[in-house]
């Protein structure tokens, strides 16, 4: 067995001129709990930094009235995933794209990242600026052949103006045998409303960072995530949203299913800083367990130096109700449709959030093959 | 609802700084080995302290959790030894001893009956009573000293394998030092139906206090163990790194039940394990008051089949209070239960931690284990944080976690208040109630010793 | 002496900035039943809140005078001792403290006199009896996991036990069934003397049906626009509130 969160990582690329190989430390949560509870963070060993990034082509942009530019501002990043990887976009993204979405018509943005053998790896900074009273949709996609062992390693930042409404749905369905790190940083101004759906399928290791700074009065950060892991992939999920204007709102919802001896970590944390009275948060996650040998850690932390709020996580892990099963069962179901089908039930309360019927679609259908 | 006012003072009587013997103080080897003369114990533990200390040396200080920097063990006189030896009865204990613990309420406690009092005054035990019936019974409850000589076997079989001694520099440095502390046993199918209870505190400058709690509780055996402290103030840096370690062997049952009001500049790094045998039950109830800073999270192992363990515990952080406290739990094997309900109060500055772990073992099938936190806010500069870890490496298990922090609700005050309550009792009375689980699962004295405590931190400016 | 109990004066109170009242006036006098009506939104809480102070509802004009003491800005507690008792729409659950342990505390601070347990005791089950009350629920928590028409009675038993001068019954009719409505009516009933005074404050007229009320009052958007005896009530049932927007 593997011992805990030391993963072997398989090295990409040999990278003799770098010497030693690099032990990443990934994922720290803001506040350390005793080591033994392996939770502080992800460690890889002997992972590969490439320095070398060839060109990543395979992009499509789907755009409705929104400016993209091949540019992006200086990436600050208050936690992001670790120095290395950061660092990676920082001086080697072969993608760069900053899109802005200026106020009221709404909008509808996709861009869409496919791996092949002539894309391997994507090294991605995007940020995302929606003006002042803007409304708008931004789907950003993941795929990649079957083959292809891919690497990603993106950044993506978001920064609400005041009273915008954006929408951000991001849908990893890359294979099993590639690397996904994902580092998300949203800063929330006053009367915002950032929603984010997070779709975590593929990855051997996918390890998602998202950090949320509410800083403005009545900001709204709500996040929906949904993981599906199986054979020995690894989920890390970091997120932390910190309150700081009056009256600001976050409401965070993980459903996830592992099956095989695949493995989830989640860190949620809610940190209500002074300042941020009358403000709410909540926090749930659920993890539906298809395997006796799947694995969920989960920390949720609560946070709280300011006495006027509101916050609340619940978190639960079992596997499906045998009796829902047996009832499904008994309507002509086979055992692996039945869970299918229980599993998609599960994810309905996050999916029925997503407008787009094509995009559901293929979700449900992506849930379907990993599933099969 | 009956308020009784208490004076804080009767928790800070200092007893005149009388002790006949004081070790040197730094931590070498030769200090142990003087300990371990001093205590005349056998080889064995000879041996044991001075390999515990040497894990002490090798282990670092913890790289989370409240900042110990502050904590200078050079400085730390380990080990401090009243001048009484061990008393049979009441009257052979000296008088300025037994008028603070007549302030305590010892002999109060006494007489009500109580099945025995095990009071430890700084390193020793100088108080010792049980009824004889117990002792009929082959019940054993000594001071741990006692039982190292008299007990040899069952002391050595117990000592320290429940909490290793590298579990952490604490108890590596507890093993090294520890002295006093009390030891029970109960034989096969004994019921105890009257709590046991010991009352221990520290009374001198700059001693740390380590002392040893071993408790077996043989298969289908029961019984009930209060242990309860409090401190006196002093100004320079104190240290407690005590250890309890209780053994609830197959179809056994044991509550464990403790009200820690250290003094406001304790350092409080206490280590507590049970390790639950077949279809047993092991129940902690726990009320953390005092201290600078408490480090705390008893834990079950629930090794045998169908184990259960309940948690109910407390916690109240006041100005400069800084209190981490939490519950661990590792289901070890099928059928196991674990409940936890764990509540904290911070005010005036206070900061509460919840820090817990749930672990569910891959062979421990059809096991059960929720998880309740809730935080009190009192005020806007105050606290709480609550970072709880679950583990789940199994799919039979019905898991589930939930964690609330809020402050009283102006409503709910304003409601209070139009029945004719003042605000300051409007409340104290939101917040008795907040406490009452854990008042309602301790002994009716010792819960209104708690709703005492609770007042007196309500009534800190 | 006088008859006088309460008298509102040209009362002008915000919540959340909003102005809500808008000078009212009311006078009630010992031995009478008020009932003040109006449709949501009117300003009828606020009214009851106001006359509590509640520290959520701003007075920016007006006065409040309670036998002859100037209340309009002393503190509930004091309020509450002095005599006023309000039964909240929506009553406060309180975990951990029981129904027992609290009425005992809030008489003890209103009376002032040390409780007498085993009578007080009998009291409290005498008034439980007539309120259809389930006896179990004194030990429960107050009001924690009470069902809606539980804690409206609670709430009457609260009256009955602190026994205040002047009794507001906060919408306590409302999302009651006829056979309740009947209870809290009866409970008025059984408090109901010469020398105290209830003023009722509802938006339908159901307990006006078992209830023989002296004054009622209909308030719009913060003012009074009519005072009448039962007969109002009645011509409001008939064709509501339309008539006075």
């Amino acid at each position: 067995m593997v011992k805990n969160t030391k993963e072997r990582m398989p090295s990409m690329v040999d990278y003799s001129e770098r010497g030693d190989m690099e032990m990443l430390k990934l994922n720290e949560i803001p506040v350390r709990t005793s080591k033994n509870f392996d939770i502080n963070n992800i460690e890889l060993e002997e992972h590969n930094i490439l320095n070398n990034i060839e060109q990543f082509k395979n992009i499509t942009i789907t755009e409705e009235n929104c400016k993209i530019e091949n540019n992006t501002s200086n990436i600050e990043l208050v936690y992001g995933l670790g120095k290395i990887l950061t660092n990676q976009v920082k001086m080697q993204a072969n993608q760069k794209l900053k899109l802005t979405i200026d106020n009221k018509q709404y909008k509808e943005n996709q861009i869409e990242f496919k791996f092949d053998s002539n894309n391997v790896n994507l090294v991605e900074d995007i940020e995302i600026i929606a003006n002042q009273n803007s409304e708008s949709t931004v789907i950003i996609k993941y795929l990649s052949d079957e083959n292809v062992q891919a690497y990603h390693n993106g950044i993506l930042r978001v920064n609400a103006k005041k009273n915008s409404k954006i929408d951000i749905i991001i849908f990893n369905m890359m294979n099993i045998k590639s690397n996904n790190f994902i580092a998300i940083q949203n800063i929330g101004e006053e009367d915002s409303k950032v929603n984010f759906i997070i779709i975590d399928f593929g990855g051997n290791k996918s390890v998602t960072n998202y950090y949320s700074n509410l800083i403005g009065e009545k900001s709204n950060n709500t996040i929906n995530t949904i993981y599906l892991g199986k054979e020995n992939q690894i989920f890390d999920l970091n997120y932390i949203v910190e309150l700081k204007g009056e009256k600001s709102n976050t409401n965070i919802e993980v459903q996830g299913a592992l099956k095989d001896v695949a493995k989830k970590h989640f860190k949620g944390t809610i940190d209500f800083k002074k300042g941020c009275k009358k403000s709410t948060g909540n926090e749930n996650e659920s993890c539906m367990l298809l395997s006796d040998t799947a694995r969920s850690i989960s920390l949720p932390m609560l946070l709280c130096s300011e006495e006027e709020v509101e916050g609340n996580h619940s978190n639960s892990a079992g596997k499906i109700g045998e009796k829902e099963l047996f009832y499904i069962m008994s309507r002509g179901f086979e055992i692996k449709d039945a869970m299918k089908l229980m599993v998609k039930a599960k994810f309905n309360k996050i999916l029925e959030n997503i407008k787009d019927e094509e995009l559901k679609e293929q979700i449900l259908n992506e849930i379907d093959n990993r599933l099969s | 609802m009956e308020i009784q006012e208490i004076n804080r003072n009767i928790y800070d009587i200092k007893n005149k700084d009388e002790y006949d013997y004081k070790i040197k103080k730094g931590l070498t080897h030769e200090i142990i080995e003087e300990i371990s003369k001093q205590k005349k114990d056998p080889e064995w533990m000879r041996e044991f302290r001075l390999k515990a200390l040497d894990v002490y040396n090798k282990l670092e200080l913890p790289t989370w959790g409240p900042d110990l920097s502050e904590l200078n063990m050079e400085e730390i006189a380990t080990y401090v030894r009243p001048k009484t030896g061990l008393s049979n009865s009441w009257e052979d204990v000296p008088e300025d001893i037994k008028s603070t613990f007549d302030k305590l309420g010892i002999p109060e406690a006494e007489k009500t009956s109580l099945a025995g009092v095990g009071a430890q005054y700084d390193s020793e035990v100088v108080y010792h009573s049980m009824k004889e019936e117990l002792i009929k019974q082959g019940v054993i409850y000594t001071d741990m000293e006692t039982a190292v000589r008299e007990y040899p076997e069952l002391v050595k079989t117990h000592f320290m394998k429940c909490v290793p001694v590298n579990d952490h520099k604490f108890v590596a440095l507890h093993g090294a030092v520890w002295s006093g502390g009390s030891f029970v046993y109960v034989p096969k199918g004994v019921k105890v139906d009257i709590p046991l209870q010991s009352y221990f505190r520290l009374n001198s400058p700059e001693s740390g206090q380590f002392e040893h709690t071993l408790i077996i509780v043989d298969e289908e055996a029961s019984l009930h163990f209060i242990e309860g402290c409090s401190a006196p103030k002093y100004n320079k840096v104190n240290l407690h790194a005590g250890c309890v370690e209780l053994y609830v062997k197959d179809n056994a049952y044991l509550r464990y039940s403790t009200i820690e009001n250290w003094s406001k500049n304790m350092l409080n790094l206490n280590t507590k394990k049970a390790i639950v045998g077949k279809n047993a039950k092991m129940e902690w109830v726990s009320g953390s008051f005092g201290s600078k800073i408490s480090m705390l999270y008893p834990m079950s192992i629930l090794n045998g089949d169908g184990a259960k363990t309940e948690y109910t515990g407390i916690s109240f952080a006041g100005g400069g209070q800084n209190l981490d406290n939490g519950f661990k739990v590792i289901h070890n094997s099928a059928n196991t239960s674990s409940v936890v309900n764990a509540k904290s109060i911070s005010k005036n500055g206070g900061k509460c931690t919840y820090r817990g772990l749930v672990r569910i073992n891959e062979n421990a099938k059809n096991s059960k284990s929720s998880v309740s936190c809730e935080s009190l806010m009192l005020d806007d500069v105050s606290i709480s944080d609550t970072i709880p870890t679950n583990d789940i490496r199994t799919d039979e298990v019905e898991f589930s976690h939930e964690a609330k922090i809020g402050k009283i609700s102006e409503k709910t005050i304003f409601y209070l208040m139009s029945r004719g309550l003042s605000e300051e009792d409007a409340k104290a009375m939101i917040v008795r109630g907040f406490a009452s689980p854990i008042a309602k699962e301790l002994p009716v004295e010792y819960a209104v010793e708690m709703n005492n405590l609770i007042n007196l931190e309500l009534d800190q400016p | 002496m006088t008859k006088d109990l309460l008298e509102i004066k040209d009362l002008y109170v915000k919540a959340e900035e909003k102005e809500i009242l808008k000078g009212i006036n009311i006078k009630i006098r010992k031995g009478e039943i008020h009932v003040i009506m109006g449709p949501n939104g009117s300003g009828k809480t606020t009214t009851a809140n106001a006359i509590l102070n509640n520290p959520s509802y701003k007075k920016t004009q007006g006065k409040i005078i309670f036998e002859e003491q100037d209340i309009t800005n002393i503190k509930t507690d004091e309020i509450a001792r002095k005599g006023i008792f309000m039964s909240f729409q929506l009553p406060e659950e309180i975990p951990g403290v029981s129904v027992t342990n609290f009425l005992k505390y809030a008489k003890n601070k209103v009376t002032g006199k040390p409780i007498k347990i085993f009578e007080f005791k009998g009291e409290l089950k005498k008034y439980m009896e007539e309120l259809n009350m389930n006896p179990k629920n004194i030990e429960r928590s107050l009001n924690v996991g009470f069902s809606g028409g539980e804690k409206k009675k609670n709430e009457i038993l609260q009256m009955l036990v602190l026994n205040p001068k002047l009794a507001i019954l906060d919408e306590t009719d409302s999302g009651l069934d006829v056979d309740a409505i009947k209870t809290v009516s009866k409970g008025i009933e059984m408090f109901k003397n010469e020398n105290n005074a209830v003023l009722i404050i509802t938006h339908n007229t159901k307990i006006l049906h078992s209830l023989k009320v002296d004054y009622v009052h209909v308030l719009v958007n913060g003012k009074i626009v009519k005072t009448g005896t039962q007969e109002l009530a009645k011509e409001i049932e008939e064709k509501g509130y339309g008539q006075y927007k």
